[in-house]
């Protein structure tokens, strides 16, 4: 008869490896007093692979052969799911009244491309595509836009469109009206502007994924960095720089600067708005 | 007869490697023995001066250079021949060594511009000639100037291209940079800063300080200056100590502003002079230096600054003795609480500083209208935090600063916490949990929503005890969800069961449910039960879990006639957490089930109860668990793996030792783990091959640790050679692993 503790265990030091395990492979950071929201959100799936300790979770997440399946629990259990449509919306005004008009007329007939690389449930490329869509863009050049979250939950969610009161609180309720029908499960988005989006799974620390979707002309990372560590913001936008077409426009929350940690990009000012493009290189 | 070259000198070092890789050499080398007769001339010398081998070798030097004394090179040569030093002929003074034309024709100069050394040829302890090696630099030199051209006359992208090609390689002169400090772009002052800062010679820094003499009323070169001095790897102190000394204000001010960033305690004597000083600025950043400098020479100083109220100066003293740090001043400064101007410097000094002798004071300042409830409470919180971090003695701060406290101190607190705009209400909130009075629990149960202050609000409430239970509990009907999870959490620290029936009444909120159960099980109110159990069946593992954690935390004489049952029930999730609880409580009247339960059909409730086991007294168990190691699914094999780490005999130690070959790596894992447990010697030896030929590292890593743990003469080498492995993970278990070692009694016999 030995230990009877149900409990998981963090040996000590743990959760300093599982830290920064989080942060190399999906940038979060959880430094700073959050290490212990860290061990909470993690809990359930300690507990749902049977195990007691969080040291054979960690052991789990960087040495098993299914620590692929498992890192997207990881996701899906921390990434933050909560955002609106209209977020911050001067950006996409910018987008759409300025920098469109102006790409557009360098590029006609060529396929505008725009990447929500933190789309979380889909608002941001659903306000995107609205905005787009109320300018009349869509009539008048190809447009395809590209929406990828690491949480597999949350694209899955996005790519059934439903949306619950929260998200409205933003949104023009003539805009509401225009664009969602509302039935028992919720408010439905309009077919014809959902299917404009391409969603997929990505997760931004990966950069063979990011080369994938960051050649575009327009990439939307926006609220996400905040959660991020320097080190994984810097590394994230030098993939963006690498992959996005010139000259391509990179665009941040309000309150996430990149100044301090990018070279790569000048930031402008856009009707009134702030974005990043691109810094031409003179080879 | 061995010659051996000193290559002492960098240069010469980089010279050396020059004449290895270049492709088109331009250095050429020449030898001499004691009397500076020529030995040998080689080609590119040759080439490059146009005097052939056989013209040079067996020349004297002074024949070949016949003015070799008279530009005061011969001298040079002596130095190196009698004290066997390496001498350089810098190209700025000297020009060259042999007259020759440029190898191509230059703009700049008619004669090759050349870069010498001379360096001994030892023989043995003798030296037995020079080496001289000669660099054509006449084009690098050519370059160089033109830089300066651009420098000084292009437009701004022409300078910045000249002030970073100079700044960026080592090889060109910094002098141009000196006077681009005063650049009118801010863009070419920041190269010229980079380049000078990195690499500057004595003499650029000597020529840099009679610079900021002269052009100290140019606010770009001094600005750009300072930041060379300041930053600069060469010794700046000397310099800037003499500026200190200098008649003029201005230059003395702004070189104390120098010393402060420089990091260098050499320069403590000379800013305590410039506290004398007349002019009131140089004081001031003399006074900064000092704090940035954590001087504790300078305490008693600062300190006579304070208590002077000299408003100017004053308050920089109060900072700089922050910075210090030293405690012996904080009973000097509490008698600023009553000056109107210097108290609240004061109050923040003294919640770093102080000890429990500034307690009083503070609180007796808290107890009047014009309280500072805020700053006091921050200083109240640091002193707090300071005790219980030293002497594990926190307690002591907050016991004391109750008594203390006023009705109208309270007040004061309560007020700074409403007041919109304030962004310290983290150790308001503190300060209000260690007051023990009326109104108090009411006024922090309002903040309760608050995300910010949710920790602080609910151990301020777990702080005032089963009082604050009444007030807690209609927060569990608050329409906001934080407030109510606050209120879950204070109600289980709280440990009262007068929360039990509002707390299960809850449980039928999902975003809350673990939380609930959590609550329930701190209490550990037999009340409970009921409640808890319609939780064992939940769909989230994690509910479930927290469930069974609160049952088995219940002191419930029932309990087995309940749980017992349950092991039938027709849902898996029910029977798993009750084989857990049953398992856990070790009923003997439920062995058999238990034992009939580990053939159940889901895999989950056959690992519940093959990990329960062993808390269960029966003869049959060992048998249910060797089996299940062996034939069992590979979750069930590692959840015996497991369960055996918790039994004893050889016979165990030998089925985990066979389990150490399991095709599945968490059975192997669980195995090497659970041989850690029962420190048997007989496992080290196919622990050891684990560590040597196990594919996957966190199993090696956990033999490591299991290893460790056992201990023993032949354990250490194992662990030993894997420090440095290159997985940091492996690396790390195996210096833990040393340390249990070396800590452990050997169990290897």
């Amino acid at each position: 008869m030995l230990s009877r503790s149900q409990n998981l265990s963090v040996p000590e030091g743990t959760t300093a490896l599982i830290r920064s395990l989080i942060n190399e492979r999906t940038g979060m950071s959880f430094d700073n007093g959050k290490s212990d929201l860290l061990i909470d959100k993690l809990s359930p799936l300690v507990i749902e692979r049977g195990f007691s300790s969080y040291l054979d979770y960690y052991y789990l997440l960087k040495y098993d052969a299914s620590a692929p399946v498992e890192w997207q629990n990881v996701m899906n259990a921390l990434s933050v799911q909560e955002t609106y449509f209209w977020r911050e919306v001067d950006q996409i005004r910018g987008l759409v009244q300025t920098l469109v008009p102006q790409w557009h007329a360098k590029n006609p007939g060529a396929t505008l491309r725009i990447w929500s690389a933190a789309c979380a449930t889909g608002e941001e490329p659903l306000t995107i595509a609205m905005a787009l869509n109320e300018a009349g863009w869509f009539e008048r050049t190809s447009i395809e836009i590209l929406a990828s979250d690491a949480s597999s939950t949350a694209i899955q969610r996005a790519k059934a469109g439903i949306y619950r009161e929260r998200a409205f609180r933003n949104l023009p309720p003539q805009l509401r009206d225009r664009y969602f029908e509302s039935d028992d499960s919720g408010s439905r988005v309009r077919r014809d502007i959902h299917s404009r989006i391409k969603w997929s799974i990505a997760n931004l620390m990966d950069e063979t994924q990011v080369a994938s979707l960051a050649a575009v002309d327009f990439i939307f990372c926006r609220n996400v960095f905040i959660y991020f560590s320097e080190s994984a913001i810097g590394r994230v936008v030098r993939s963006f720089a690498r992959f996005i077409r010139s000259p391509g426009y990179l665009f941040v929350g309000a309150a996430e600067s990149l100044l301090r940690l990018t070279t790569d990009f000048n930031l402008i000012e856009v009707d009134d708005a702030f974005v990043y493009v691109k810094r031409e290189r003179v080879i | 007869m061995r010659i051996r070259v000193d290559l002492k000198k960098n240069n010469l070092v980089s010279v050396a490697a020059k004449l290895v890789t270049n492709t088109q050499p331009t250095v050429g080398v020449f030898t001499t023995d004691t009397q500076l007769v020529i030995r040998v001339w080689d080609a590119t010398l040759a080439q490059l001066t146009g005097i052939d081998e056989q013209t040079a070798t067996g020349q004297a030097l002074t024949a070949l250079l016949p003015d070799l004394e008279k530009r005061g090179l011969l001298k040079r040569f002596q130095r190196t021949l009698n004290d066997g030093v390496v001498e350089v002929l810098a190209t700025a003074f000297h020009r060259y060594l042999i007259p020759c034309a440029p190898a191509t024709p230059s703009k700049h100069f008619d004669k090759m511009q050349q870069l010498v050394t001379i360096a001994p040829l030892r023989d043995g302890d003798t030296i037995a000639g020079v080496l001289v090696t000669v660099e054509d630099v006449t084009e690098r030199l050519e370059h160089e100037r033109e830089l300066s051209k651009r420098l000084a006359e292009g437009d701004e992208a022409t300078r910045l291209t000249a002030a970073e090609t100079i700044s960026d390689d080592a090889s060109y002169d910094t002098t141009p940079l000196l006077d681009a400090l005063s650049d009118e772009s801010w863009k070419v002052r920041r190269a010229a800063i980079k380049g000078v800062s990195q690499r500057a010679a004595p003499e650029a820094i000597a020529a840099l300080v009679s610079s900021v003499v002269e052009n100290h009323h140019n606010p770009s070169l001094l600005n750009s200056a300072l930041q060379v001095l300041t930053s600069s790897e060469v010794d700046t102190l000397s310099p800037l100590l003499e500026l200190l000394e200098s008649p003029d204000p201005d230059l003395r001010m702004q070189a104390a502003l120098a010393l402060g960033e420089k990091s260098d305690a050499r320069a403590v004597d000379g800013l305590l002079k410039a506290l004398q000083a007349d002019d009131p600025n140089v004081r001031y950043h003399a006074i900064e230096a000092l704090g940035k400098l954590k001087a504790a020479d300078a305490v008693n100083a600062l300190a006579e600054i304070v208590e002077s109220k000299d408003f100017f100066v004053a308050f920089a003293a109060l900072e700089a003795l922050s910075k210090i740090g030293d405690a012996r001043v904080a009973p000097r400064m509490m008698p600023l609480l009553e000056d109107e101007l210097l108290r609240e410097p004061a109050i923040n000094l003294l919640g770093q500083l102080g000890d429990d002798s500034a307690v009083g004071p503070l609180t007796a300042l808290l107890n009047t209208p014009a309280s500072h409830a805020d700053l006091i409470a921050d200083a109240l919180a640091a002193l707090c935090d300071r005790y219980e971090e030293l002497y594990g003695e926190g307690a002591y701060i907050s016991d004391l600063t109750s008594h203390e406290v006023s009705p109208t101190g309270i007040q004061n607190l309560l007020d700074a916490l409403e007041t919109p705009g304030r962004n310290n209400l983290r150790s308001i909130a503190l300060v209000l949990g260690w007051l023990k009075r009326p109104g108090v629990d009411r006024a922090l149960t309002r903040l309760m929503g608050r995300d910010d202050l949710r920790d602080e609000i609910i151990e301020a409430l777990v702080r005032h005890g089963s009082g604050t239970v009444e007030l807690l509990i209609p927060q569990l009907r608050s329409e906001d969800l934080g407030v109510r999870r606050s209120a879950v959490v204070a109600l289980g620290r709280l440990r009262d069961s007068r929360a039990t029936h509002a707390l299960i009444d809850t449980l039928a909120e999902k975003s809350l449910t673990l939380d609930v159960a959590n609550a329930l099980g701190q209490i550990g109110d037999p009340q409970a039960l009921d409640g808890l159990l319609k939780l064992v069946g939940d769909e989230d593992a994690s509910v479930r879990q927290a469930a069974v954690n609160a049952l088995n935390s219940l002191a419930v004489s029932s309990m087995s006639e309940r749980i017992i049952p349950l092991l039938n029930d027709p849902d898996p999730n029910v029977r798993e957490s009750a084989a857990k609880i049953a398992g856990y409580f070790g009923y003997p009247e439920s062995a058999g089930a238990l034992i009939e339960l580990s053939g159940d059909e889901n895999e989950r409730v056959r690992s519940a109860v093959i990990e329960h086991l062993p808390f269960v007294e029966d003869e049959r168990v060992l048998d249910v668990l060797f089996r299940a190691l062996k034939e069992e699914t590979a979750n069930v094999r590692a959840a015996a793996a497991r369960a055996l780490g918790n039994m004893d005999g050889s016979e165990v130690v030998q089925r985990l030792i066979e389990g150490l070959s399991d095709e599945d790596v968490w059975v192997r894992y669980f195995c090497a783990r659970a041989l850690g447990r029962l420190r048997s010697g007989a496992s080290v030896e196919a622990l050891k091959r684990v560590v040597e030929q196990e594919k996957f590292n966190h199993v090696r890593i956990a033999a490591l640790d299991s290893l460790g743990q056992i201990g023993g003469k032949g354990v250490a080498d194992v662990i030993g050679a894997l420090v440095r492995d290159d997985d940091p993970d492996v690396a790390r278990a195996a210096q833990v692993a040393l340390g249990k070692s070396a800590g452990t009694t050997d169990h290897t016999n």
